[in-house]
């Protein structure tokens, strides 16, 4: 059962037929025709005639006009060190070495209040803009102009998960909608074989808390991410029978069969569309079948493509040590991927970069070495990064699609051990671009040392920038609610401003 | 600024005492009584109270709200509050913050407020709004109703189609008739069981034509033990059970299963639901012994726990305090989200917007629950072994008081020669280092030289001149440029002792390096025995050549030692001089060198052997002293006493729940409150749920909605733990709460009839539904609760009215006018749950095993169990015996659940679950299709077809009877033939569980 939902006004409760229909609607917009499903129970119901053959949804569903379409969220586990990346912060070159001093008390997560710690990477300006970026995520200056970064996002604490939670969900415990979840919900697919919310894991294992950052949680189960893992058997779960008795013959007949012995059961069941709905799954699974691997195929890429991705390294293995080859292959090749499925209609693509923070480090949780961590991890993710943004721009895509780039918090500008840094909840850096963001800038800034920001009564939180995205993509964040267990949950809890000074 | 001036100006006449007409401040302090103060409180105080004032404005006060200046009485233009709410230039008002902007008519009123000069009664403080109004359908008592007469009393079968009939009355609509008995026995079966009817039940019940042939169906079903195992799914939906933490590295409870068994047990034995409801809270105060009591409390722990937030970080830590916070919030909420129906939740960080419930209930529940962690909780699985085992801790007990005073006797008789030696003993204890943990106090750091022949010194004075029997000195280890251990340990020194600081007089060397260069020997104590009768007060280590740095030079030591010839270090805390030092503090500092805090610190071997003389000396006296009676007494306490351990040892071993528990937890960081004897945390009502921002402090109750009794606990001051959960398990099931009993009726109500009577299961407040037959809602909850409160009873009511044994089938007119069904004209049609779908593919394939209870079973492979497992669904085998058992029993993951199960909308651990979803798509295509388990079952299902025949029309017939509940018609069995003259059965049975007439039940 779906909990009564609206996009306008969460008192004013549709009347039940619409919302059984438009359950029923969204459940196989999500991805899977809803143009074809729609054309036929038109036939049926007037009522449908409301609907948007364009996205699956109530026409009056956008709150204002939108800029964007689609959303790519770059996710680093284990929390990447904004003063080692994007961060710029002289002072601790100066510094560097000297005993920290925060003018204040600090709880440290674990015992990171070593001396100031300079960035082990060099800095240098890019761009028109000149913004200094460290020289592991050098690629991204060649779209330096196209980003807006924000320094001053704070977190709530600084354990991985309620803050991996915070950065994916908006809430820092288990139960709630990721946000791709919500845009899946509130705007449906643009597609009639792809799945609309695509998510593509670090092979190497999930994040903290795991598929619970793309889980539908109390929207209907399919906004869930759909895991893609590019280059398997099955990329998608079950996409293909793996036993020999299902022929492609077998297979196509008791497709037919199927249908037939549902049609036919269907009618004497009248006026139950989920029937009807059911009959239709098959058919749009088989066009997934069809479609599916032909997206994520990418033996028609040329070769200057797979150049700029950096995919070109002709490599297939990668030794023991954590390397930028390696790094690049990982990362960049789902960013390929991705700008495949965006072209195909998928809404939401989401990209994980490290796993579940165990060791061998292979994640941004460097306690121990920022170094011999970020360096590879940082070279890979900005290599596909920027060749993401390039590719899209060149093909007129990246005006209506959105890249988030963020991480759960920030590391601490003083040394842990000799050359790590521990957690910093207190700050750290996101970066937006495309979409309608204005390009080339940075929105709020970090003190000195990057410990916490530089106007501490008006930091940037989470529900900012995700009510930056709903806003960019047509959706007031405060009016995007369901009704759960007796509260009207919104993706930005009871928070959020549309940050005005980052679109363009 | 210029609000400040005119405030000045105009501070006179509005707001304080107002000098205009009496008529005009009449009219102002009506509109303030009426209209404006309660605008104020509803809509604004939420932020700006003297407590809490955002933007420094405080609206509580007149005397707050002149000193704001934002509002200048008589002259609405100029107030600064009227244009942050109204908006300007098209922009949206700039408050309220983050809420609805107030409507014209509210703007009207302040404007009309100020303009007759912004009147504030004397003394009149505004208060943040509570909803007080307790007008609200389930707050109210239940209440008898008589059964409603309607025309039609041949359909009804039991009181329960008398109230759905008035209610179809009312709304123009018609009942349906009964549905065929295939049907009923199909939809009866999955319904109680999970499970399909087997080809028997269907026969027995459609050859049985006895008038009560339903209700006899019923009662065997009933009977079943399949009905706990279906019904526990959906108290643990709703209870939000899993075996694994959720969270970051997700880790199993190995222990979480006996909870799950515990349901089960209780829905097939039928317990009396108050006891069952006390006995989650409370069972093992209540009940104490008992196993239920024990494994019932694995409730309390269900829901998720972050493992890093309790194991890595102390409570002493902000995050510490924020996740023992976020922990007991789950408990509280689920307690009163299971129980009662109420979203208290939301009172965490503010009065609730729509209830009656205010932050002071919600923290007077945490405390309730504020001596628990969720954590493994030792229990007696046998009854009659923890009789045993608490009468042998009652005797042990009473058999140490008495070798303490044995004890006592024996020491007094060795007299004070032993004294002596136990003070000895007890010096020689404390100047043990305290811990092996390092710690930041690294030790003396002399300055920092280009090069490293520059003699540095530093000593120790003693105080006196003191026998002195060893010198010890121990390196430092810091991982400054990797050198780590032996850091600034001099490559050539001396150790020299002498009664003159100076070291200019009557010196003697003990240890002289200073030739050659020795090897670094790290943090390795180095031990120096001094020649007997050895005295001096100072002891000087010179380092001749320094260590090398990076490119520099220091000397670096972590600790000295000076013990006299019995072992006692008389160098701890004194004063050391030295030739420079460098200050700085935590780390490096003088007096850190006799500290006691060095790398690796253990006892010293010369310590330790005058340790082990002294406990020989010890041994002896003691042995000498005891003879006589007191011999005899020790004697026999030793032996009573060792019989008892070993029937201790002897007892089966114990079992253990994951519950909700007092914690004994040894480390640093997670330890709970069991050192503290189970004492509960003190807990505060937190300003807007900020753990930095404690106000009063919260003492155990609940939430007000028993009228003429008191929200708090009347519990003595002191009462323990275990009374304040056993006040909250008592007032859950009195007999005057109005919302548990209507609470359980209407859930066992929504799983018979797809939805509730009240639609929102987990919320009876004002923010869900509304009842759409509250009277009787209100009948069954009182019989049930006055009629022995067992489910199996009201199973039977609900499933043998008329109103359940309606056809499923569709009405034009009926839909037109109640197309969701809510009055129940029909009954409906649903689609089977995940749970089902699985245990009915096990089932006809001929694999399930019926067997209960147990561990949960793996349906993944787990990888890397140590750090984060990685839960491998893939890497299954779907044929792993232990994993064909009904998925009640399986180990669910909580942040990693199983795809396939996920896809079929099974339940979320991670959240209460009072109604599963029911979708349809395409994904679910793909994995009954296509999943390896579906594949390999459909063999299974055929082989088991050609055990059953060797004819494929026989076999066609068969396989379809058993996934359907029918015979195929002739067309289709002739279509399934040809298939499976073409394919095979291993592709029919593929084919037949993905019929929409499989998963969908009439």
């Amino acid at each position: 059962m779906v909990g009564r939902h609206t996009l306008t006004d969460p008192t004013k409760q549709s009347s039940d037929t619409m919302n059984t229909r438009r359950n029923f609607l969204q459940q196989l917009g999500s991805g899977f025709g809803s143009m074809a499903l729609l054309g036929l129970l038109r036939d049926e119901d007037s009522l449908a005639g409301s609907v948007d053959p364009g996205t699956g949804r109530t026409v009056q569903i956008l709150h204002h006009p939108a800029k964007a379409k689609r959303v790519v969220q770059l996710f680093m586990g284990g929390a990447a060190s904004h003063v080692d990346l994007f961060d710029y912060k002289p002072a601790l070159e100066k510094h560097h070495g000297e005993p920290s001093d925060f003018g204040e008390h600090v709880e440290a997560f674990q015992d990171g209040l070593g001396p100031w710690m300079k960035s082990p990477f060099k800095f240098r300006p890019y761009g028109e803009c000149g913004k200094y970026l460290s020289d592991v995520v050098e690629p991204l200056g060649d779209v330096v102009d196209d980003i807006a970064f924000i320094h001053n996002i704070v977190g709530k604490t600084g354990v991985h998960s309620q803050a991996t939670y915070l950065q994916s969900t908006g809430f820092d415990t288990p139960g709630f909608p990721g946000m791709g979840c919500w845009i899946s919900y509130a705007l449906g697919s643009m597609n009639d074989n792809l799945p609309t919310f695509v998510v593509m894991p670090d092979h190497r294992g999930y994040a903290s808390n795991g598929p619970k950052n793309w889980s539908a949680a109390f929207l209907p189960t399919h906004h869930q991410g759909t895991i893609i893992r590019p280059g398997t058997e099955n990329p998608i779960a079950d996409l293909l029978p793996a036993a020999k008795y299902v022929t492609q013959e077998s297979d196509n007949r008791a497709l037919e069969l199927l249908t037939q012995f549902n049609r036919k059961h269907q009618e004497t069941r009248l006026g139950d569309p989920r029937l009807e709905a059911r009959i239709r799954s098959y058919e749009l699974a088989a066009k997934m079948q069809l479609s599916t691997p032909e997206a994520l195929d990418l033996s028609d890429e040329p070769q200057h493509i797979l150049q700029m991705y950096g995919l070109d390294h002709g490599r297939t293995s990668f030794g023991e040590e954590i390397n930028p080859v390696e790094e690049t292959e990982y990362f960049s090749r789902k960013c390929l991927v991705a700008r495949r499925l965006l072209e195909r209609g998928v809404r939401f693509v989401q990209i994980w970069s490290g796993n579940d923070n165990g060791f061998p480090r292979r994640n941004w949780d460097s306690h121990e070495d920022i170094s011999r961590d970020h360096g590879p991890l940082a070279m890979g993710m900005s290599r596909g990064a920027s060749a993401l943004i390039k590719d899209l721009k060149q093909r007129g895509m990246l005006e209506e699609t959105v890249i988030l780039w963020t991480t759960e918090f920030g590391r601490m500008p003083s040394t842990q051990d000799n050359k790590g840094r521990d957690h910093n909840p207190y700050c750290f850096t996101n970066w937006l671009c495309g979409g309608g963001i204005r390009g080339g800038i940075t929105y709020g800034e970090s003190d000195q040392w990057g410990y916490k920001p530089l106007d501490r009564e008006n930091p940037m939180q989470v529900y900012d920038v995700h009510a930056t995205i709903l806003h960019l993509l047509g959706i007031d964040h405060q009016r995007l609610t369901v009704r759960h267990n007796g509260v009207d949950r919104r993706l930005t809890d009871v928070h959020g401003h549309v940050i005005a000074p980052l679109i363009s | 600024m210029l609000f400040r001036q005119i405030l000045v100006l105009m501070a006179c006449c509005g707001l304080a005492d107002d000098q205009r007409s009496p008529d005009g401040r009449e009219a102002s302090l009506r509109i303030f009584r009426d209209h404006v103060a309660p605008l104020l409180e509803s809509r604004c105080l939420s932020c700006h109270t003297d407590a809490e004032a955002e933007g420094d404005f405080s609206l509580e006060t007149a005397a707050a709200l002149r000193e704001s200046g934002h509002v200048v009485p008589g002259s609405p233009q100029n107030s600064h509050l009227l244009s942050v709410l109204a908006g300007e230039d098209d922009k949206p008002p700039r408050m309220p913050q983050e809420a609805e902007p107030l409507g014209e008519q509210e703007r009207a009123w302040l404007t009309e407020w100020i303009r007759t000069g912004a009147a504030w009664p004397r003394d009149r403080q505004l208060a943040l709004a509570r909803v007080a109004d307790r007008n609200w359908w389930s707050l109210q008592p239940l209440q008898r109703t008589t059964i409603p007469q309607v025309p039609t009393p041949a359909w009804s079968r039991n009181p329960i189609d008398h109230f759905v009939l008035a209610r179809l009355e009312d709304k123009m609509l018609t009942a349906s008739p009964e549905a065929g008995r295939r049907k009923l026995v199909r939809r009866l079966v999955f319904d109680l069981l999970g499970l399909p009817p087997t080809p028997s039940q269907v026969a027995t019940f459609l050859e049985d034509r006895a008038p009560d042939a339903y209700e006899r169906l019923v009662d065997r079903l009933l009977a079943s033990p399949r009905y706990g195992e279906r019904w526990a799914r959906h108290w643990l939906d709703v209870a939000h059970y899993a075996d694994t933490h959720g969270y970051d590295k997700d880790k199993v409870r190995p222990h979480a299963w006996p909870y799950r068994d515990y349901v089960i047990r209780s829905f097939n034995e039928d317990k009396p639901y108050g006891r069952f409801v006390m006995e989650q809270i409370a069972g093992d105060v209540l009940w104490p012994g008992t196993v239920d009591g024990v494994t019932a409390t694995g409730f309390i722990s269900a829901g998720p726990w972050d493992f890093i937030g309790h194991a890595e970080i102390p409570e002493t830590k902000i995050d510490g305090r924020v996740a023992r916070n976020l922990d007991r919030d789950d408990m509280v909420s689920s307690t009163l989200n299971t129980f009662c129906s109420t979203t208290i939740q939301c009172a965490r960080c503010h009065n609730h917007k729509y209830d009656p419930i205010t932050q002071e209930h919600y923290y007077s529940l945490q405390s309730v629950f504020a001596a628990l962690d969720r954590a493994d909780r030792s229990y007696d699985a046998d009854p009659k072994t923890a009789a045993r085992r608490a009468s042998l801790n009652r005797k042990e007990s009473e058999l140490l008081a008495e070798k303490a005073v044995l004890d006592a006797r024996l020491e007094r008789a060795a007299g004070d020669e032993l004294a002596a030696i136990d003070a000895e003993l007890a010096t020689l204890e404390n100047q043990q280092p305290s811990s092996k943990a390092e710690k930041p106090e690294f030790g003396y750091h002399s300055n920092i030289e280009t090069q490293p022949d520059i003699a540095k010194w530093v000593q120790v004075d003693l105080g006196r001149s003191r026998p002195i029997g060893f010198i010890v000195y121990v390196g430092c280890h810091d991982s400054f440029n990797d050198i780590g251990s032996g850091f600034g340990f001099p490559p050539r020194y001396k150790v020299e002792v002498s009664d003159d600081a100076d070291f200019q007089l009557g010196v003697t060397s003990l240890v002289d390096h200073t030739q050659n260069d020795i090897a670094n020997p790290g943090t390795e104590p180095q031990i120096v025995q001094s020649p007997v009768g050895l005295k001096g007060r100072y002891v000087r280590i010179t380092a001749t050549r320094l260590a090398q740095r990076k490119d520099d030079y220091h000397f670096a030591l972590a600790e000295i030692l000076v013990l006299t010839p019995d072992c006692h270090n008389v160098a701890r805390n004194r004063k050391v001089t030295s030739l420079d030092s460098i200050e700085a503090p935590v780390r490096w500092q003088r007096k850190n060198l006799v500290d006691g805090h060095y790398p690796n610190a253990t006892t010293l071997p010369p310590v330790l052997a005058r340790i082990a003389g002294l406990q020989q000396q010890r041994k002896g006296l003691l042995a000498s002293a005891l003879h006589g009676d007191l011999k005899v007494l020790v004697t026999a306490n030793q032996a009573v006493l060792q019989e008892v351990t070993d029937a201790v040892k002897a007892l089966p071993p114990l079992a253990k729940v994951y519950a909700g528990t007092v914690h004994h937890g040894k480390g640093k960081n997670f330890v709970g409150t069991g050192a503290n004897g189970g004492r509960p945390r003190v807990i505060h009502v937190l300003s807007r749920g900020n753990i930095l921002s404690p106000t009063e402090e919260a003492r155990p109750g609940t939430i007000p909605v028993i009228p003429g009794t008191n929200w708090r606990f009347p519990l003595p001051p002191s009462h323990s733990e275990g009374d304040r959960r056993a006040a909250l398990a008592g007032w859950l099931v009195s007999d005057d709460n109005p919302l548990t009993w209507r609470s359980i009726v209407n859930r066992v109500w929504q799983y018979h009839f797809g939805h509730g009577i009240v639609d929102s299961p987990n919320d009876f407040g004002r923010m869900g539904k509304p009842p759409s037959h509250p009277q009787l809602l209100d009948w069954l909850a009182i019989e049930f609760r006055d009629r022995g409160q067992s489910l199996k009873k009201l199973h039977k009511l609900l499933v043998s009215s008329a109103v359940y044994r309606q056809s499923s089938a569709h009405n034009r007119r009926n839909s037109q006018l109640d197309s969701e069904n809510v009055y129940l004209w029909r009954m409906g049609r649903r689609r089977l749950t995940a749970e089902e779908i699985r245990d009915t593919v096990l089932e006809v394939s001929g694999r399930l095993n019926p067997a209960m209870f147990g561990p949960g079973f793996e349906l993944f492979v787990m990888e890397h169990p140590d750090h984060s497992p990685h839960y491998e669904y893939h890497k299954h085998d779907p044929d792993d015996p232990p994993s064909l058992r009904r998925s009640i029993y399986r180990l669910i993951v909580r942040s990693q659940p199983d795809p396939f199960m996920t896809t079929l909308d099974c339940a979320d651990s991670s959240q209460s679950v009072p109604t599963r979803d029911e979708t349809v798509t395409a994904l679910q295509a793909l994995s009954l299709l296509n999943n390896k388990f579906m594949l390999r079952m459909s063999v299974h299902f055929s082989d088991r077809l050609a055990a059953e025949s060797k004819n494929t029309s026989e076999q066609v017939q068969y396989a379809f009877q058993q996934v359907t509940g029918h015979l195929p018609t002739e067309n289709q069995h002739q279509a399934l033939m040809r298939y499976t003259n073409e394919h095979g059965t291993d592709n029919l049975c593929r084919l037949l569980f993905n019929l929409n007439e499989f998963v969908f039940v009439d």
